[in-house]
């Protein structure tokens, strides 16, 4: 079985971030980390790998040279490859453009399954695993909760989450895209020993350019920061004024 | 010049219209002010009378498509149904809720359909030069404008964001249901409940005690549980980061994915308010927001606003109720 999974680098916290100069992406003065969903989806391929012997699970991902250290981290987390698309500047890809890249680059790696966390953390798109599957005219499922059996390497049984906690559940012919809901499972640390084979492993780097040539399908033309346009009151005082405010508007609404 | 064209796909959900496709129809009213036509797409496995009430309570034109397979959701049978209908109607946009079945869709539709894909769309903007579609990121802590840059754009719009419109049209749509053409048989996909969904005590609930990562460890929802205990009818909600940290289980999510409330009181601990969230409680009659830092999203939408470190608040808050002070209350 051989499994390819993307993983995004975000930022690591939201606090540490703001608007650049052109107002058309963000800066970032603290560190990046791998985006939650994706080290879902990352030990979902591991799990695999675990039940079905010669597995092989490479990662992937896109973006400036920094992404590297989040492809290292994928290393220590079971992953036996790693491969860095290479896309110079810091700005905002749109996800056809980044879809494209991956597909391109998965065409020839003919992989069964293609696992990518069910969202960005930073775009909040939802768009990226989705659009590798029509690419590549492979199924698709989003937003995958659980996961059966592999049945000889031709199809998986999987389970979607959908509003109002209900579950559609299915059968999925390979090769396919899964997108992974968090939740699916509980990421483990990584291992020492994979620890110490990631540290000097060769990370292999493809210029976007020598993949792909287009352009996405949508801009990014500004970006601000919303007005919290706070319709409510803030209590004021210490913490006792505001606990013993609280229970007088508790109080008067009848609710204690 | 003919006018544009947009299409609304419809999401059906036990043999009704969800809440989200009505509100996709308010956006698409707005997108279309200028003078575009709008039609209602409805797959489904047995739709002419859902295809008529929504005809005549819209006013909207509606081609329903009907097959075994467009029974329950799944992408292929859907999308294979639905692209054969666009591909004669040729609309600008195509729009979509931004929920489970919204957004799976979308992207594969807009790469077939060689459109832009914008998702999670929660407001419209337009001027002189063109149309442009606003989204939330990072949580909410950031808003972006996209413009697509395409002639034809697939677009799910973010639930909650347009209100339902209740004013019934005049004069009926025109209502149109062919037979599917499709290589799939019959729907292959089962629904089930979530496990451990029917002990959830979030629907019964007057008052919601709901906790976010903000809440730093596990070993604080002591207090979150104390403070619903202090209620009645008190039940403790989550975000989902603190489902998935595995702090509390998931019939305790509320949100985007999880269930969405609208209890007399909801009082959110350390939850920073993304847009995921907001959607499962924005209903609710009052809400109460404990939060560190003044400037958390939540803050947007609660009618009182506390900016506290809630692991010392809530003791204090605690403590007093507890001594009963009649004093209190002056």
């Amino acid at each position: 079985m051989r499994i390819l999974v993307c993983v995004k680098q975000v930022p690591d916290n939201e606090g540490t971030i703001d608007i650049n100069d052109t107002g058309t992406w963000i800066t970032c003065g603290g560190a990046f980390r791998m985006n939650r969903f994706d080290e879902f989806a990352l030990e979902e391929a591991v799990r695999i790998g675990e039940e079905i012997p010669d597995t092989g699970i490479e990662a992937v991902s896109v973006g400036p040279g920094r992404v590297v250290s989040t492809l290292r981290k994928a290393l220590e987390r079971g992953a036996a490859a790693g491969t860095h698309i290479l896309v110079e500047e810091e700005r905002y890809a749109s996800p056809f453009e980044t879809a494209s890249l991956i597909a391109s680059y998965a065409e020839a790696g003919h992989y069964d399954l293609i696992i990518a966390g069910v969202m960005a953390e930073d775009d909040m798109h939802c768009q990226v695993g989705q659009m590798i599957a029509a690419i590549l005219k492979i199924r698709c499922a989003t937003s995958v909760i659980h996961r059966g059996t592999i049945r000889n390497g031709t199809s998986v049984y999987i389970e979607r989450e959908i509003e109002e906690g209900q579950r559609l559940c299915m059968e999925v012919a390979l090769p396919a895209v899964l997108t992974v809901q968090s939740g699916i499972n509980r990421p483990r640390y990584p291992s020492l020993s994979n620890i110490l084979r990631a540290k000097d492993q060769k990370i292999r780097t493809i210029d976007a350019n020598d993949l792909w040539k287009g352009d996405g399908r949508d801009r990014l033309i500004s970006m601000r920061r919303p007005e919290v346009s706070a319709k409510g009151i803030f209590l004021e005082g210490g913490k006792d004024e505001k606990a013993r405010a609280l229970i007088k508007i508790l109080h008067e609404r009848a609710l204690i | 010049m003919m006018k544009e064209k947009i299409a609304i796909i419809a999401e059906l959900y036990r043999g009704r219209f969800t809440r989200a496709t009505h509100e996709v129809i308010s956006f698409a009213r707005e997108l279309g002010s200028a003078g575009a036509r709008l039609e209602i797409i409805i797959p489904g496995k047995n739709i002419r009378g859902l295809a008529e009430e929504i005809a005549r309570t819209s006013g909207i034109d509606v081609i329903g498509i009907e097959a075994e397979a467009l029974d329950l959701y799944s992408a292929e049978p859907f999308r294979s149904a639905i692209l054969d209908i666009l591909k004669d109607m040729n609309p600008a946009y195509v729009c979509l809720p931004h929920s489970a079945m919204g957004f799976d869709l979308a992207p594969g539709l807009a790469v077939d359909l060689g459109a832009a894909c914008i998702t999670a769309v929660d407001e419209v903007r337009e001027d002189e030069k063109g149309i442009y579609f606003l989204k939330s990121m990072w949580g909410g802590k950031m808003r972006a404008e996209l413009v697509p840059m395409t002639q034809r754009v697939v677009l799910t719009v973010l639930p909650g964001a347009w209100t339902i419109s209740v004013e019934e049209s005049d004069l009926a749509g025109s209502v149109r249901v062919v037979k599917a053409k499709l290589a799939f048989e019959a729907s292959e996909v089962t629904l089930m409940e979530a496990p451990g969904e029917r002990e959830s005590e979030l629907p019964g609930a007057d008052v919601i005690v709901s906790a976010g990562r903000g809440i730093g460890k596990e070993e604080n929802l002591g207090m979150i549980r104390k403070l619903a205990g202090i209620f009645s009818r008190g039940a403790v909600g989550a975000s989902r980061s603190v489902c998935d940290l595995g702090w509390l289980g998931y019939k305790h999510q509320i949100g985007f994915t999880g269930r969405t409330v609208s209890p007399g009181l909801y009082i959110a601990c350390g939850i920073s308010g993304a847009i995921q969230h907001i959607s499962g409680m924005k209903d609710s009659q009052m809400v109460i927001a404990i939060n560190i830092d003044p400037h958390a999203p939540i803050f947007g939408i609660a009618d009182y606003c506390i900016v506290e470190d809630l692991t010392e608040f809530i003791p204090a808050l605690l403590d007093l109720m507890e001594r009963g002070d009649p004093s209190i209350f002056s």
